[in-house]
């Protein structure tokens, strides 16, 4: 009650305004309990003709009095108040004819830029509200994202493990088969030392052998056979000294 | 003497490198060079070391029954297989981190439903311009003007205009 009570009064005391103004449509929702969202802010303000009288006069008097109602009504008025002088002329009255014109020219002329500028304020706070909220849900779902790909990701631990495992199996095969590998050789050069040991010995036997029978050669030739030996030698090379003089000749 | 032939797990290292995080990167990279190591090392390893010429050996060595001993020993050496030590505990490391994923992964369901929640607040909120100061108090509890600890307009500290 209280409510519809404060809806018509905003109703009637706005005839000077007539650009963004909060219209009748829009109730004051001042109870506690919310019933559904405030409708956005008209687009337009309300109409008003000549400036100062709610086109809602004219549309309530239509059906009764036609186009020309209001406008009777209206002179009606007036003239009923200057003739009973309810209403008496004097200075002000030029004042506030003079002041009216000059404030109706200039809401008609410059109202729409005036209530751009006002309403580009008013968007701009808006804008960054919407900004901040806009950027406060792509920023949660980046962060369920993330975390559905953290889940994801968590999935695969398995594979460290797997690799983990295998590394160990590769390096007991690497260390049984090195074992493996070191036994043969181990028993290869055993066996190949004893045929070198072997070699060396007979090497050894068949060197000394020759030393010792050479020893036993040259100790046995006699001064005799040396001294014949050597008058040999003499004979054979006077012998080859000829024939190779003869042939150095020929 | 003879060979064991283990079964070695086929390991995808392109998936398991898509799965890891750029913090552990470096982690993974030394885990893969090791690896990578390891197996180069198996693979240049015969697997059964050449086998020893007897004959040539029983014609070669003259001492007697040395080359024979050395066969009858050798056929029948038996080289240990090395024990497994690390195994078990890689084991028990897999069911630690099992616990230790699934925990982490509850507790990431919970952050997510909690941002879901979030979100679905956020995306039924009524438009900005069709809220009222109380509607922006109710969705956004921060913005609302302490009237009982700062009586006066504006309402809250200067310096915080």
């Amino acid at each position: 009650m209280l409510s519809r009570l404060q809806a018509i009064s905003v109703k009637v005391t706005d005839p000077f305004v007539s650009l963004s103004l909060v219209q009748a449509s829009r109730s004051l929702q001042t109870s506690s309990q919310r019933l559904a969202p405030v409708p956005p802010l008209p687009d337009h303000g309300g109409k008003v003709r000549h400036g100062l009288i709610p086109e809602e006069l004219f549309e309530f008097l239509y059906p009764k009095t036609g186009v020309t109602g209001p406008y009777m009504l209206g002179t009606g008025l007036i003239v009923y108040l200057l003739s009973k002088e309810l209403y008496v002329i004097n200075h002000e009255t030029i004042y506030a004819i003079c002041i009216g014109t000059i404030i109706v020219y200039g809401v008609k002329k410059y109202g729409a830029t005036v209530a751009a500028f006002i309403d580009s304020i008013n968007e701009e706070k808006v804008a960054k509200a919407q900004a901040a909220k806009d950027s406060h849900i792509s920023f949660l779902t980046e962060a369920i994202e993330n975390e559905k790909k953290e889940q994801w990701r968590v999935e695969g631990r398995g594979m460290l493990f797997d690799a983990k495992r295998n590394n160990v199996a590769m390096l007991l095969e690497t260390n049984y088969r090195e074992r493996q590998h070191m036994v043969t050789n181990e028993v290869k050069r055993r066996l190949d030392y004893q045929i070198a040991l072997q070699h060396l010995n007979r090497r050894l036997q068949q060197e000394h052998m020759i030393n010792w029978v050479e020893k036993n050669v040259i100790s046995s030739i006699t001064p005799q056979q040396e001294k014949e030996s050597i008058a040999k030698c003499i004979a054979d090379l006077k012998v080859l000294a000829k024939t190779t003089q003869a042939k150095a000749a020929a | 003497m003879s060979g064991r032939r283990v079964a070695l797990k086929a390991i995808d290292w392109l998936a398991f490198a898509e799965r890891v995080p750029s913090n552990q990167r470096v982690m993974f990279n030394a885990l893969k060079t090791r690896t990578d190591a390891i197996s180069a090392k198996l693979a240049s390893l015969p697997e059964t070391p050449p086998a020893i010429d007897w004959s040539y050996y029983r014609s070669a060595v003259a001492k007697a029954g040395l080359v024979d001993e050395f066969e009858k020993k050798f056929k029948a050496l038996q080289i240990p297989e090395p024990v497994d030590t690390q195994t078990s505990k890689i084991n028990a490391q897999e069911v630690e981190a099992n616990k230790s994923a699934l925990d982490f992964v509850e507790k990431s369901k919970v952050r997510v439903v909690e941002y879901e929640k979030e979100l679905e607040k956020f995306k039924n909120m009524i438009p900005f311009d069709q809220m009222t100061i109380e509607d922006l108090n109710e969705a956004f509890p921060e913005t609302k003007l302490d009237k009982v600890k700062y009586p006066y307009w504006p309402h809250k500290p200067i310096a915080n205009l």
